[in-house]
């Protein structure tokens, strides 16, 4: 290929890229009425990122590609950490090129942002921290290196109950400490590293009155902005989006007070868990609140998994501190990777109680076998607790749209006609 | 005299139900999607009401359902084709028994759905985005055989041998598929019945995931050809009800919806 047609080609692909967010985004908007003042910031930070390029962080950036990668241990070794994951069917059509097309359009995406050197701010990349969780991602791992890019393998054991898994990953995380300021040309201190697991907790701490405040009832704020909000943390500059959700979570609380209902007031309420939505695949939250339904929590890995358990640190000291990082990150984790789903199952069971759900969606990307195998027994514990769910199978790409949206909708009325039946 | 009416705009035809208020059905009719559905939606509607002798401002409601639902602006409100289904099955299959499960293939996709007593949706299953096994296929199976579609029937019952499996229920791969077997000797007949034996098969499974229970309701256009009946009946054991409204069931019942929204609406008039 000639450096003419490679540069037309990447000149398309940034186009149909900017477009399918800009659709994304006039369908958040202007498709639902009275968006909270304070959600402006984050439609104009993806506006500005996705549709016009503008780069939002400077610095080494590191791109990461999972939740389970310490951004603290980033941000201390001087890094500004990024996560790749992506959500654009573009992404995915380009990714295809180097994966099985059966394989995750979510691994596929992500691949293909690295192989299309898109944003252009991303150019300038130090390297990327590839998570060694399911199949696909791990042998992405190494298509990103054929792509040329530096890439550190962190390794995380299948198994998280277990002193030998919690050892294995303490030692992973330990070396990839090691090894950051080669990427970041940063280096790691006690001091450094206290001050990022200090920035990193007030960030959470904003993040958790926000999720709170979403047991209200009725909702206070849609689930699409929600989603947008978790989203715009894999690469807003820590200290601005904190102040963000601060300001968001101010005017929820007014809404609060005024007894404002961002849905109908008796809209069901959902609870959404499986794959995560990521903008701009926002296509099945969409559909549930276009139908009527208001998602009030969500487990998953893009937006309420990756910010609600804090770092807890015995001893200041380096050691301890990076060890108290790495157990932050294993012991609440409840990917499907893992062999038992024990912990999914109670923190949806807990999860629906405290945020009085009505029913559930089960989203699983085609080609994430371990999401599709976990659904039978979720479904089973859901059932049991008396919890309605449906389960939904999709991709990146529009054409399913029609097919789902009765799905949705024929869900949402049931919920509707079950609780008339209660009463 | 009030009445209600119910359009279900699906992907390959439009179905009108007009009903009063003893939600009994006066009259329905059937028409092709074609391009502009709208147009034909709209169409068959008036052409059932001319039939009917039933002036427009005499229908209180009208609610629609199907894929078209939300473009037909001129319906007073839309509902999903799983609700409409389960309400109109429980109503029209009532002589038959307590119906708790619905099968429905339609021209693109199946559905399986399990009610309550009352015709409340209590689990459904639909295939994935794929229109293997549905109306288009068998569409497509017939184009491909030169027989007509209401020849399938005939021609299920026609078999000698055993029939072939058919592997790919696939919309798109049946024409290579049926001509490599063709080619390899089978008769019409035997391929006939291994489509519909393949098509019962995937659609028995998607109805165990929601469970089978009670009385079975089989609708949809397709529920009309009579040798898929008799395949889905052996691989389910059990004998299915196929309603005279087999095509319009989901018509129906969003009919009946639109009369219970009408005397909703009319009960929070009174009430304001």
């Amino acid at each position: 290929m000639s450096e003419t047609q490679h540069l037309r080609r990447q000149e398309l692909t940034a186009k149909q890229h900017a477009r399918e967010a800009a659709e994304t985004l006039t369908r958040l908007e202007d498709g639902f009425p009275d968006n909270p003042e304070a959600m402006s910031y984050f439609y104009d930070l993806f506006r500005r990122t996705f549709c016009e390029n503008e780069p939002v962080q400077t610095g080494p950036l590191v791109g990461t590609t999972c939740i389970q990668v310490p951004d603290e241990l980033v941000r201390a070794a001087g890094g500004v950490p990024v996560r790749l994951c992506n959500g654009a069917h573009t992404m995915d059509q380009v990714g295809a090129e180097f994966m099985p097309s059966k394989s995750c359009p979510l691994v596929k995406a992500t691949l293909g942002v690295l192989h299309s050197d898109l944003p252009e701010w991303l150019k300038g990349l130090k390297g990327v921290v590839n998570v060694t969780t399911c199949d696909q991602k791990r042998k992405a791992g190494s298509l990103m290196e054929e792509g040329g890019y530096a890439v550190h393998h962190l390794e995380i054991p299948p198994a998280k109950d277990s002193e030998p898994a919690r050892n294995y990953w303490r030692e992973s995380v330990r070396d990839f400490a090691k090894a950051l300021p080669e990427l970041t040309g940063g280096k790691l201190t006690r001091r450094s590293l206290r001050d990022a697991i200090l920035e990193n907790g007030r960030a959470q701490q904003a993040y958790r009155r926000f999720h709170r405040l979403r047991r209200e009832k009725p909702a206070l704020l849609l689930g699409k902005d929600a989603f947008l909000v978790g989203n715009a943390f894999f690469f807003d500059d820590l200290d601005r989006w904190t102040e963000a959700v601060e300001a968001l979570v101010a005017e929820l609380e007014q809404r609060h007070a005024d007894g404002f209902s961002a849905a109908q007031k008796r809209a069901p309420r959902i609870l959404f868990t499986g794959s995560p939505p990521v903008f701009p695949n926002l296509k099945v939250p969409l559909l549930i609140e276009q139908a009527g339904g208001v998602i009030v929590a969500d487990e998953t890995c893009s937006s309420n998994r990756m910010l609600y358990d804090a770092v807890t640190v015995d001893e200041w000291n380096l050691y301890d501190m990076v060890d108290a990082v790495a157990d932050r990150y294993l012991k609440p984790c409840t990917c499907p990777i893992f062999t038992s789903d024990a912990d999914r199952k109670r923190r949806l069971l807990e999860m629906a109680k405290e945020f009085q759900v009505d029913g559930v969606v089960y989203q699983t990307f085609a080609g994430c076998q371990v999401f599709e195998m976990e659904h039978r027994s979720i479904n089973q514990t859901l059932d049991a607790a008396g919890i309605p769910s449906l389960y939904v199978e999709t991709d990146y790409s529009p054409d399913d749209v029609g097919q789902l949206s009765t799905r949705v909708e024929a869900f949402i009325e049931s919920l509707k006609t079950r609780r008339r039946r209660a009463r | 005299m009030t009445y209600y009416a119910g359009i279900d705009i699906g992907s390959t035809a439009i179905k009108t139900v007009l009903i009063d208020d003893g939600e009994e059905l006066l009259d329905s009719r059937t028409a092709p999607t074609g391009s502009h559905f709208h147009h034909s939606a709209l169409d068959a509607f008036e052409v059932m009401l001319g039939k009917a002798g039933v002036a427009r401002e005499d229908v209180a409601f009208i609610t629609a359902t199907g894929y078209g639902r939300k473009l037909f602006r001129e319906a007073d409100e839309s509902i999903s084709e799983i609700t409409a289904n389960a309400i109109g099955a429980k109503k029209a299959g009532a002589a038959f028994g307590d119906v708790r499960t619905i099968i429905n293939i339609g021209g693109q996709d199946s559905k399986a759905i399990r009610v309550d007593d009352e015709g409340n949706v209590v689990q459904f299953a639909m295939n994935d985005k794929c229109a293997a096994g549905t109306g288009r296929f068998l569409d497509m199976a017939a184009r491909n055989l030169e027989i007509d579609l209401e020849e399938l029937g005939t021609y299920h019952f026609m078999l000698k041998g055993a029939p072939p499996p058919i592997n790919s229920t696939c919309a798109v791969f049946a024409e290579s598929e049926l001509i490599g077997l063709l080619a390899n000797g089978h008769s019409k007949e035997e391929i006939v019945a291994g489509i519909h034996y393949s098509i019962a098969k995937r659609t028995v499974r998607l109805a165990k995931r929601v469970g089978v229970d009670g009385r079975v309701y089989f609708d949809g256009g397709p529920a009309l050809n009579r040798g898929l009946v008799a395949a889905m009946e052996e691989e389910l054991m059990t004998e299915l009800v196929i309603p005279e409204i087999a095509q319009v069931t989901t018509a129906y019942g969003a009919a009946i919806l639109a009369r219970e929204a009408a005397l909703d609406e009319c009960e929070e008039g009174h009430g304001t």
